[in-house]
C-alpha cells in the first residue's frame, strides 16, 4: 500500500491530518491480515446487510434488445438499499478497532449517509453526515431516514451546495475533532488510504458476481458495466474481473443534460487532471484549477472528482468510460421496472442504459453485467417529477394541506 | 542576494519584538480593494504580507476565508491576476510577499512555471498546506521552488508528531508556519493552553523562525506567543473587520486594527 496507482491517488491533505491518515492505515492493515476482523466482517455482511446479494438474468430485456445475455449484479437489495452499506460495515469495524465513538460521512444522493447513519446505530457511534443543500432538496426522504437513525445532518451551502463540498465540510469537521472521530468517507476517492480501503470493502461484489456468473453462464461475462460517481460501485464489481483479461470493464458516467460547461459529471471527457480532496485524478474544472459546477439527474453522479484507481485503470487502458444523459437513464428506469420488476437507482440506471445500447450489437451468447449498485426506492420524488404523474404532484399537494 | 524574509526576520530580533504577518486573499474584498487594504495593513505595522489565492475548495480555511475565496472567484480573480497582485504589493509596499496557495493552482499552472512567475512577482516564499513532503517525488515542487530560488514555507500543527516536525524542519525555509490549534482557520478569543508546550517542541527540532496562524485576532493574543514564536500571523479576524465595516472605509478600519494588533 502506498496510496499511488501510477500518476493518480496520493495523500495531499495539510499536514494537521497527515497523523490521522497515517494511524488509519496502520490500523486497517493490522486489520486486513487479522482473521478475526476479517470474520466480522463477513459476519456483518451477511447477518446484516443480506449478502451475497443475488445475480439476476435479465431474461424479458435480453430477448426485447435481441442481442448479449444481461446480468443484474442486484446491489440494490442490500440493507439500506444500496452497496454503500458494504463499505461502511468495514470502516465501523475499524473505527471500533481504534476506540472511536463518533462517525462524520458526507453524502450526495443521501445513499452513503443512511448507510453510515445505520452502522452508526446498529455499532453504538454517534454520527455527523454532511449534505449540500442542493442534494437534500433532491433527497429528502433519505435525510429523513437518517435522522430516524438518529445521525444529524447538516446542510452545506457553500460553493455549489453538492457532493464535493459536502466533503470539503466533513473534512473540515475531522479536522477539528481528529481526536474522537472517524471520517467515513463514502467512496473510493480521498487521501490514501481510503481509496484503496474502500475498493478492498467492495471487493466482495465482484468476487460474489465472478462466481455467479461463472455458475450461471459457465463462462466469463464479454462486458462489465458499473456507473462512476466517485467509483466505490465500479471498483467493487472491476476488481473481481480486473485480472480477467477477456473482461471489458466499462464505467459509466452522467452525461447530464448535455455536453456543455456544468451539464454533465463526464470527468473523462471535460475534466483535466488535478489535486483535490487529497487526491490526484480528473476533475472538473477550469483553467486555473477552479472546481467546476457539475450537473446529473442522479445525486450519486453529480460529482466533479473520480476515484484516482479508475484514472489509472483507464490510463492503463484496462477499464473504458461511456456515458449515459439524464434522459437515457430514466428510459432505462422505466424499461427495468417494466420488463423485470426492479426500480434501479438513477445512478446505477445509467450503467443500465449503456448496456441497453450495447447489448444489440453484441452476439447472442455474449453475457453482459451490470452492477445494478442500488434501488430506486429513494429516487420516488425525482421520477415521479421526471414523469410528470399527475396523481403523485396531487397527492403532494393534498399532503402540504393536512399538515 | 539576502532574502527579504531573513533580512526581516534578523531586524525583529535586533528590535526584540514580535513580528506581525497579515492575510488576505487576493480579489477580495473586491480586486481592486486588496491593494489598498494590504498598504493599509503595511501602514498598520504588518512585517509580513501574506497573499492567499483563492480556491474552490480550500480544505484547511474555516468559513470566513472560504467566503472571502468565495467572493473574490465570483469577482473574477484568476491566478494571473493574483500574481500580478503579489508584484504589486512586492514593489509597492517594503514588505517581504508571502504567497499563499492550495496546490492545485500551483499544479495547475505548471509547478515549475509558478515557483518562476511568483519569484518574478516579487515573492519571497509559498505557503502550500496540501503538499506534504511525502509527495515531493511525484511533484517536484520544493525541487523548483529551490530552482527559482524562493523560499518553501512548510506548515506543522499540534497534532505533528516529533519525526514530522523534523522531516518538515528540514526543508523549511525562511520560517516554520505553526497552526496554532489542530483545526480549521478562524478567529478564536483563547489560545490552546498546550500551545507553549507545542512550540517549545518545535524550538527543540529547529533554529529558524517560528510564525503562527489560525485563530489569532487580538493583542492579547499577539502578545501571549512572544518568547514563544517571532511571528503572529492574523488572518481570519481582518476579514470580519471588512466584513463589519461594509462598503467604504475598509481601509483605515483595516489599518486601525492592525495597529491595535500591535500596541493596544
Amino acid at each position: 500500500m502506498n496510496g499511488h496507482f501510477g500518476e493518480f491517488g496520493g495523500r495531499y491533505v495539510p499536514e494537521m491530518l497527515i497523523p490521522a491518515l497515517e494511524e488509519l492505515e496502520r490500523t486497517y492493515s493490522s486489520a486486513r491480515s487479522d482473521p478475526d476482523f476479517r470474520k466480522e466482517f463477513t459476519h456483518q455482511l451477511k447477518s446484516f446487510a443480506g449478502r451475497p446479494t443475488p445475480l439476476t438474468f435479465a431474461a424479458n430485456l435480453t430477448k426485447r434488445l435481441g442481442g448479449a445475455r444481461i446480468y443484474l449484479k442486484n446491489e440494490g437489495l442490500n440493507h439500506t438499499g444500496a452497496h454503500k452499506i458494504t463499505h461502511c460495515i468495514g470502516h465501523a469495524l475499524i473505527a471500533k478497532r481504534m476506540g472511536k465513538r463518533r462517525l462524520i460521512a458526507e453524502t450526495g444522493a443521501g445513499q452513503h449517509g443512511l448507510a453510515t447513519a445505520a452502522v452508526a446505530a446498529r455499532f453504538g457511534f454517534s454520527c455527523r453526515v454532511y449534505m449540500g443543500a442542493v442534494d437534500i432538496e433532491r433527497q429528502r426522504p433519505n435525510v429523513f431516514w437518517m435522522e430516524r437513525l438518529g445521525a444529524e445532518v447538516i446542510p452545506v451551502r457553500f460553493g455549489s451546495a453538492t457532493l464535493k463540498d459536502a466533503v470539503n465540510a466533513a473534512i473540515k469537521d475531522w479536522i477539528e475533532n481528529v481526536g474522537d472521530s472517524y471520517y467515513l468517507l463514502g467512496s473510493a476517492v480521498g487521501p490514501h488510504p481510503y481509496p484503496t480501503m474502500t475498493r478492498d470493502f467492495q471487493s466482495v461484489v465482484g468476487r460474489e458476481a465472478r462466481r455467479q456468473i461463472l455458475e450461471a453462464e459457465g463462462k466469463l461475462p464479454e462486458r462489465v458495466a458499473a456507473c462512476v460517481g466517485g467509483g466505490s460501485n465500479a471498483m467493487g464489481i472491476f476488481s473481481g474481473f480486473i485480472r480477467d483479461s477477456g473482461v471489458k470493464l466499462v464505467g459509466v458516467e452522467a452525461g447530464g443534460t448535455g455536453t456543455a460547461d456544468g451539464r454533465n459529471a463526464l470527468r473523462f471527457r471535460s475534466g483535466t487532471v488535478g489535486v483535490a480532496e487529497g487526491y490526484k485524478s480528473y476533475f472538473i474544472q477550469n483553467r486555473d484549477g477552479q472546481l467546476s459546477r457539475t450537473h446529473s439527474i442522479a445525486a450519486g453522479l453529480d460529482y466533479a472528482g473520480v476515484g484516482p484507481e479508475l484514472a489509472y485503470l483507464r490510463s492503463r487502458g484496462r477499464v473504458e468510460f461511456a456515458s449515459a444523459t439524464d434522459s437515457e437513464a430514466l428510459s432505462a428506469f422505466t424499461a427495468l421496472s417494466r420488463h423485470e420488476g426492479i426500480f434501479p437507482a438513477l445512478e446505477s440506471a445509467h450503467a443500465l442504459a449503456y448496456a441497453m445500447k450495447v447489448a444489440p450489437r453484441m452476439r447472442k451468447s455474449d453475457a453482459l453485467l451490470v452492477n445494478l449498485s442500488g434501488r430506486g426506492d429513494k429516487d420516488l420524488f425525482i421520477v415521479a417529477r421526471a414523469l410528470k404523474d399527475a396523481g403523485f404532484s396531487s397527492f403532494l399537494r393534498a399532503e402540504g394541506r393536512r399538515r | 542576494m539576502a532574502s527579504a524574509i531573513d533580512e526581516r526576520c534578523r531586524a525583529l530580533r535586533r528590535e526584540g519584538r514580535m513580528g506581525l504577518m497579515t492575510h488576505i486573499v487576493a480579489g477580495y474584498p473586491s480586486p481592486r480593494k486588496t491593494v489598498p487594504i494590504a498598504r493599509a495593513m503595511v501602514r498598520g505595522g504588518a512585517d509580513f504580507l501574506e497573499v492567499q489565492i483563492p480556491f474552490s475548495d480550500p480544505l484547511a480555511d474555516g468559513p470566513t476565508i472560504m467566503g472571502a475565496c468565495e467572493r473574490a472567484l465570483a469577482n473574477g480573480m484568476t491566478t494571473k491576476k493574483a500574481l500580478a497582485i503579489a508584484s504589486e504589493l512586492s514593489s509597492g509596499t517594503g514588505v517581504p510577499i508571502v504567497l499563499m496557495a492550495y496546490y492545485n493552482t500551483v499544479f495547475r499552472h505548471g509547478t515549475a512555471r509558478f515557483c518562476a512567475d511568483a519569484k518574478a512577482a516579487g515573492v519571497g516564499g509559498l505557503i502550500v498546506p496540501d503538499m506534504p513532503l511525502e509527495e515531493e517525488a511525484s511533484e517536484h515542487f520544493m525541487r523548483s521552488c529551490k530552482a527559482s530560488d524562493i523560499y518553501n514555507i512548510r506548515v506543522v500543527s499540534p497534532a505533528s508528531t516529533d519525526l514530522r516536525l523534523r522531516k518538515n524542519a528540514r526543508g523549511a525555509q525562511g520560517f516554520m508556519y505553526c497552526t496554532a490549534r489542530q483545526g480549521i482557520t478562524g478567529a478564536r478569543r483563547e489560545l490552546d493552553p498546550n500551545l507553549s508546550s507545542y512550540l517549545r517542541r518545535i524550538k527543540r527540532v529547529s533554529s529558524i523562525p517560528i510564525a503562527v496562524g489560525f485563530g489569532i485576532s487580538s493583542r492579547a493574543q499577539v502578545q501571549a506567543l512572544s518568547g514563544h514564536a517571532e511571528i503572529a500571523v492574523v488572518g481570519s479576524a481582518i476579514i470580519q473587520v471588512i466584513e463589519r465595516q461594509g462598503r467604504g472605509g475598509e481601509e483605515r478600519a483595516v489599518e486601525r486594527f492592525v495597529m491595535g494588533l500591535r500596541r493596544g
